[in-house]
């Protein structure tokens, strides 16, 4: 048995104390057990400078090299325990790193026949520190887990010396009755000394003994046996001292309760990017499954000498978890240690509300919270740019190089957030709703904390930098795309300030590790870039600017790195350049042209003050008017319109964040107060709706006919046609005096927000609308069909289609949504047809169904990456039915770039990981 | 550095307000109209009438027609106009029906269609309206004595129709529940007869207001054991009618659909040369004026009809001896007409009659769309009226050099038809 290795100096100075033993006093045997890397010696010495009589006996446990004279030796404790005689009246379990006061025997001898207990231990101290406790006699809660109520490193003053009944007691020093110990067989020599000390006392406890902590006796110990490289074994220690000593009644909670725990906590921790615990906890249980013959063994002979029941252990152990109180714990202060960079909560300073900003954030987030109620009680809104997400799974496909299922399919990449939905949704363990609602709160609450942080890092203190984060989400530009239904606006606004500020690094973090911050500029690049890749430019801009302003702490390299973050968009990218400059692509959005007023208005003031707060408003100002510009230069395409919003938004709160930084009597202060606090008034307006900005609406419930009234073979899609373009969701497509677009029938989804490059497919949907709207077309639902357009939508004002719809033959009018006038094509083909009246099911990403020798026409535009044996038939799709299934890869260039993305992802988070290990 | 900043916030600012904000992107521009080549026809049969329905075109095309009734189509025929660009349908070669509509689809835009119904001692024409308007006008109508007048409302669509009816008679205004509201189900007829609603009045006119979908709608009187049938058509300010010879009353009803009173003059076109201002009148809200136009001769002669505000004129020609006819006018002339199912009848006889109100004589090319036909030309003086028999056909085509106004009339014992032609205006 051999676990510590701590080669801890010698006890500071050992208290020579003459303390006289009566004659009759017990005799006692020391058992000094062996550990590995220490000083053996040393540790037979301060043994035999021990001040008792009779003189104890000395039994060496364990593989001795030499062994003092008189000294017997055992090979196991179990062996030496077994070894005593009846003359022997206690047994000191010693471990030979520790180094007992030359009192601490008789002490605990004395103590122990005090109370008349059958086990004590002694209170052991760090060896080479100053008296910092280490342990003191322990309880636990149920599963074994320690509970000290010390802090750390606390200094024993001797607010702890009272001879209290414990749950347990350290094997590094206790006392036990010789017949005791013979009869519950010594201690468990396969786990770890904590864990042996638990099993052993909770045993000792059950046999009718009382277990006792003794602070007079004093033992310096060297190793914390405990350590890192053992955890694990000390976590399986608890589990077998459970399994060994509960009752199978207790055991039949308490087992699954601590399986749960350690589920929690290894998630938590994961959170943290923490993997140990999970190991951890899987080493356990995979220990404890190996051993369970040997751990019934230890129960079968441990019953013999039981004479109690688990309520007597339950007496001293602690409620609930405290691993979970412990998980909880470090969440709050992680929660609160977001809006206290100061941590003054975190120190649990008497002095928070005097914390500067904490107001503010406090503010920000009761504002937020308001703005958000719509979303807490009815979820979000599907309409426009915000839709479902679609399963995990098949949203990773799809980003990795899969079919892209918008309009009527693309090889061409989904747009980069599909794959951050994507991982969300499976974080999130499938719930693809909760994890969308999840992830839009989180959103918001990291705009106001994101940009609190940013401005904090670049000095700002006051209550205006929490605030600013409510202008990030519903500042100028921001608040259209929101009108406008783009979510992902809404969280490309919440994380930039976090990607500018990662490119920033404050005075106090400056000895930190570089490899983490380099990780984080990368994985949040990563993350911007999937919500919107233009903005990925802005962190390089913002840090240019601020060292044009002499202002200090930002860093080019970082924001340099983050622009691998660009990695995540490269497929999309590729496939649709159009979306950075295609400008009649373009939302077409126009921000009040009382925002420049009210960003020079804001700014003015802030021209009178000095330092940081005029430097942060000067660049904010800059690239708040910059972004306003730029929306009205011609021949940008979506990607940059949506970027240049977002810039204004970011300015302006920039602004906001300098203006009210601080709240004094001042006039020029009031002068930028006043200022600053008009732009977060005209903001915070467009949140009142409670969905932060968003359209109100579901669309997914509109057209829910389309899936409860499909034909046998599955839904296939809808036509949404209308005049107004912010009647049909996503993107559109430009027909003649109207605008559409074909969707899911199962319901949109997030993907399908952005449509692909037109293909042929498209462009003879094109055509069939144009004939249709002639009027000249009799049967629409014909022309349709191919398509596999199961319903016509038309919304808004009547335009030219209705007029053409009305007079038709094969188009059935079905008022199924009183604001929208609903045509069902009961032509429309299957989307994956195999012919003989069958049809295939879609399956992930790609369709599957009966084998067969035929052929499956997909109602898709044809793409190479089909298989099996693909083959166009005119503008479709079609695949061998050999294989029953019919999939779709990308072409090397898309799965090579995917790659890209993922193996920058995996070195952001490697660095991240380790740089925090050597933090 | 303050001032620069500043310098550089206005400029930007500045910017936003000199640089114009971009326009939206727009959708193209809407394509032109072009209306399906359809045509939708009464059908009239049983109780010894039979429909024969013409298409004529100036290809040789494919045809379709569908009976459509109770939602579903009753039968259905695929043929083609042929080397003559013409086809006579008998309905009752394609399915044992009653009263329905009959939707033809023609080869192309430049065709027509019309239904000629025949019985023992009853005859009617009319040409087969195309797709339909929302809002549309029919006088004419009588429920006195022994006439019975019914509105054959027909809806080919996928849609369901709902049509409300504001009928007018020398009562006034009627009022009958069954006259909101009015369903016609996709792919179906619906009748109002008005001898049950509003029995015994001598004038009735109806205007059909188009709430929901679309409906042709038609009107079926019934007087001395014949039957005129006739299409309702939208309101117009200017119109042409030719009126047949004989010696039968010739009413020449001019009623409005318009809320509002409306002046009208009615010019008149003898073969001896025009009357201009023969009759004026006003009519007052949604009132009709009726004109006798059997006073004032015997022979051919025309009638343009201009007003201040919507009218709907119509010709009823009837008598105990021919039984009657009731035809539109039309408020085009062309160069090029289609007559559908313009045709000698066994034991009768029929006549074109052609207007022409311009200032110059045309000269007129009279084609009889059959196998082995021959053209015959005539000249047309301006602003006169020239009639001429036909012979047996599927239909006419008639061309002139001027733009002119063509109808055809047709008479057995004891019944006759009349329709005016369709006008061939893109070709």
């Amino acid at each position: 048995m051999a676990y510590c290795m701590t080669d801890a100096p010698a006890p500071l100075t050992a208290e020579t104390q003459s303390v006289e033993a009566p004659n009759d006093a017990p005799r006692v045997k020391v058992l000094l057990t062996l550990v590995e890397g220490s000083d053996f010696d040393a540790a037979v010495a301060t043994v035999s400078r021990q001040v008792y009589d009779p003189v104890p006996d000395l039994v060496i446990v364990g593989k001795a090299e030499s062994v003092p004279d008189g000294a017997e030796v055992a090979v196991t404790l179990e062996e030496a325990i077994a070894a005593a005689d009846q003359s022997t009246d206690y047994l000191w379990i010693l471990h030979s790193d520790a180094r007992p006061r030359p009192d601490a025997l008789s002490a605990l001898v004395e103590e122990v026949e005090r109370a008349d207990a059958a086990l004590g231990g002694s209170k052991l101290l760090v060896a080479g520190s100053h008296d910092v406790l280490e342990s003191i006699g322990s309880a636990t809660d149920v599963f074994g887990e320690p509970y000290t109520g010390l802090d750390e490193d606390e200094i024993d003053l001797q607010q702890y010396d009272v001879v209290r009944e414990v749950s347990f007691v350290s094997s590094a020093s206790m006392l036990v009755r010789r017949d005791l110990a013979q009869g519950l067989g010594g201690l468990d020599e396969k786990v770890p000394p904590v864990a042996a000390g638990l099993d052993f006392s909770q045993r000792a406890r059950l046999a009718g003994g009382r277990v006792i902590s003794v602070p007079s006796s004093e033992v310096y110990h060297q190793g914390r046996c405990g350590g890192k490289s053992r955890k694990w074994r000390e976590q399986a220690g608890r589990l077998r001292a459970m399994v060994t000593a509960y009752s199978p009644l207790t055991l039949l909670w308490v087992l699954p309760y601590d399986f749960l725990v350690a589920l929690v906590d290894s998630l938590v921790s994961l959170l943290f990017l923490r993997w140990r615990p999970g190991a951890r906890h899987l080493m356990s249980w995979g220990w404890n499954t190996l051993n369970i013959p040997s751990t019934f063994g230890r129960r079968r002979r441990f019953k013999k000498v039981r004479v109690l029941g688990d309520e007597e252990l339950f007496r001293f152990q602690a409620r609930g978890s405290v691993r979970l109180r412990v998980i909880g714990s470090e969440l709050s202060n992680r929660m609160l240690s977001i809006f206290d960079e100061d941590q003054a909560l975190a120190k649990r300073s008497r002095r928070i509300w005097g914390s500067p900003g904490i107001w503010g954030a406090v503010l920000a987030v009761f504002i937020l919270g308001f703005s958000m109620r719509s979303i807490i009680f009815s979820g979000l809104p599907n309409v426009a740019g915000s839709f479902p997400f679609e399963a995990g799974s098949v949203a990773l496909e799809r980003w990795f190089a899969g079919w892209n299922e918008s309009g009527l399919g693309s090889p061409d990449a989904v747009h980069p957030s599909v794959g951050l939905t994507g991982l969300a949704s499976i974080l999130w363990f499938g719930a693809e709703g909760a994890a969308r609602t999840v992830l839009t709160l989180a959103f918001g609450l990291l705009a106001v904390v994101g940009m609190g942080r940013f401005a904090g890092r670049l000095g700002l203190r006051g209550p205006g930098r929490y605030l600013a984060g409510l202008v990030v989400i519903a500042g100028p530009g921001t608040a259209v795309l929101a009108g406008s239904g783009s979510w992902t606006s809404l969280a490309a606004a919440s994380v930039l300030p976090w990607a500018v500020r990662a490119a920033f690094v404050h005075e106090s973090e400056k000895d930190r590790s570089h490899l983490s911050r380099f990780g984080w500029v990368i994985l949040i690049g990563l993350t911007l870039a999937s919500l919107s890749p233009v903005l990925i430019l802005v962190p390089v801009v913002v840090v240019l600017a601020w060292k044009v302003w002499g202002g200090q702490g930002s860093r080019l390299v970082l924001a340099l790195s983050g622009l691998l973050g660009t990695a995540v968009a490269l497929q999309f990218f590729y496939s649709d350049v159009g979306w950075l400059l295609e400008a009649d692509r373009r939302i077409g959005l126009s921000v009040d042209d009382l925002w420049p007023v009210l960003l020079v208005v804001g700014f003015l003031p802030l021209v009178l003050l000095e330092g940081t707060a005029r430097r942060i408003g000067s660049l904010g100002v800059l690239l708040g008017l910059a972004g306003l510009l730029l929306v009205r230069i011609p021949g940008m395409g979506p990607g940059i319109e949506e970027a240049s919003l977002i810039l204004a938004s970011f300015g302006a709160a920039m602004v906001v964040a300098a203006g009210l930084d601080r709240l004094t009597g001042r006039p020029k202060h009031l002068m930028s107060i006043v200022a600053a606090g008009a732009i977060l008034f005209f903001s915070i307006g467009s949140l009142a709706d409670g969905r932060l900005g968003l359209p109100s609406g579901d669309l997914s419930e509109r057209l829910g006919f389309s899936v409860s009234l499909a034909h046998e073979h599955g839904p296939g899609r809808t036509l949404l046609a209308s005049t107004q373009r912010s009647d049909v969701p996503g993107e559109a497509r430009s027909g003649p005096g109207y605008w559409y677009r074909v969707v899911d029938g199962t319901g949109m989804t997030h993907d399908e927000v952005w449509l692909p490059s037109p293909r042929d497919g498209d462009e003879a949907l094109d055509e069939a609308l144009r004939l249709i709207s002639t009027g000249s077309e009799l049967r629409p639902g014909e022309v349709l069909a191919p398509f596999a357009i199961d319903w016509v939508v038309l919304f808004g004002p009547e335009f030219r289609l209705d007029e053409v719809l009305v007079a038709q033959f094969d188009l059935v009018p079905t008022p199924l949504d009183p604001d929208s006038r609903v045509f069902e094509n009961p032509q429309a083909v299957a989307l994956a047809d195999a012919g003989a009246d069958s049809a295939w099911q879609r399956s992930a990403s790609g369709f599957s169904g009966d084998l067969g020798s035929g052929r499956v026409a997909l109602a898709l535009n044809h793409s190479d990456g089909w298989s099996p044996q693909p083959g166009p038939v005119g503008w479709q799709a079609s695949v061998s039915a050999a294989e029953g299934v019919a999939s779709f890869r990308g072409d090397s260039y898309s799965v090579a770039m995917a790659w890209v993305a993922v193996a920058v992802a995996l070195l952001g988070l490697i660095l991240v990981i380790v740089g925090r290990a050597r933090r | 550095m303050r001032w620069v900043t500043l310098l550089l916030a206005l400029v930007l600012a500045a910017g936003t307000f000199f640089v114009p904000v971009l326009d939206a992107p727009g959708v193209e521009t809407d394509v032109g109209v072009s209306p399906p080549p359809i045509a939708v026809c009464p059908v009239e049969e049983g109780s010894g009438r039979n429909t024969n329905l013409s298409v004529l075109s100036t290809v040789d095309g494919p045809v379709g027609l569908t009976l459509f009734t109770a939602g579903e189509s009753a039968g259905s025929l695929a043929s083609a106009t042929g080397a003559s660009g013409s086809l006579v349908i008998p309905v009752v070669d394609v399915a044992a029906v009653g009263t329905v509509g009959g939707l033809v689809e023609m080869p192309n835009a430049i065709s027509a269609a019309g239904s000629v119904v025949q019985g023992a001692a009853s005859m009617s024409a009319e040409a087969c309206a195309s797709v339909p308007e929302a809002q549309a006008f029919i006088t004419g109508g009588s429920t006195a004595g022994e006439a019975t007048f019914e509105l054959h409302l027909m809806n080919p669509y996928a849609g369901e129709a709902v049509v409300e009816l504001i009928v007018e008679s020398e009562a006034g205004t009627e009022s009958n529940s069954r006259f909101e509201a009015v369903i016609v189900p996709p792919r179906s007829s619906t009748f109002v007869d008005f001898n049950d609603l509003t029995p015994g009045r001598e004038s009735l006119s109806v205007s059909i207001e188009t709430i929901k979908g679309r409906v042709n709608a038609i009107g079926r009187l019934g007087i001395h054991g014949d039957t005129g049938v006739w299409r309702a058509l939208p309101g117009a300010i200017d119109w042409f009618i030719p009126v047949p010879k004989g010696s039968a009353s010739k009413e020449l009803i001019i009623a409005t659909p318009a809320n509002t009173e409306i002046d009208y003059q009615v010019d008149l076109f003898t073969p001896s040369g025009a009357e201009e201002a023969f009759a004026t009148g006003r009519l007052t809200e949604r009132g009709q004026h009726v004109i006798d136009l059997g006073e004032v001769t015997e022979e051919a002669i025309g009638v343009r009809v201009v007003s201040t505000g919507p009218v709907v004129p119509v010709l009823r020609w009837s008598s105990p001896d021919i039984g009657v006819a009731i035809t539109t006018g039309v408020v085009v002339e062309a160069n090029r007409w289609f007559l559908p199912g313009a045709s000698t009848l066994e034991g009768g006889w029929a006549t074109i009659i052609m207007l022409n109100a311009g200032i110059e004589d045309s000269t007129v090319s009279i084609r009889p769309l059959r196998e082995n036909t021959s053209v015959r030309s005539f000249e047309v003086s301006s602003e006169s009226v020239l009639a001429i028999g036909i012979e047996e056909a599927d239909g006419y085509l008639v061309e002139s050099t001027n733009p002119v106004v063509v109808l055809w009339t047709a008479q057995r014992a004891g019944s006759t038809s009349a329709a005016i032609g369709v006008p061939i205006l893109d070709g």
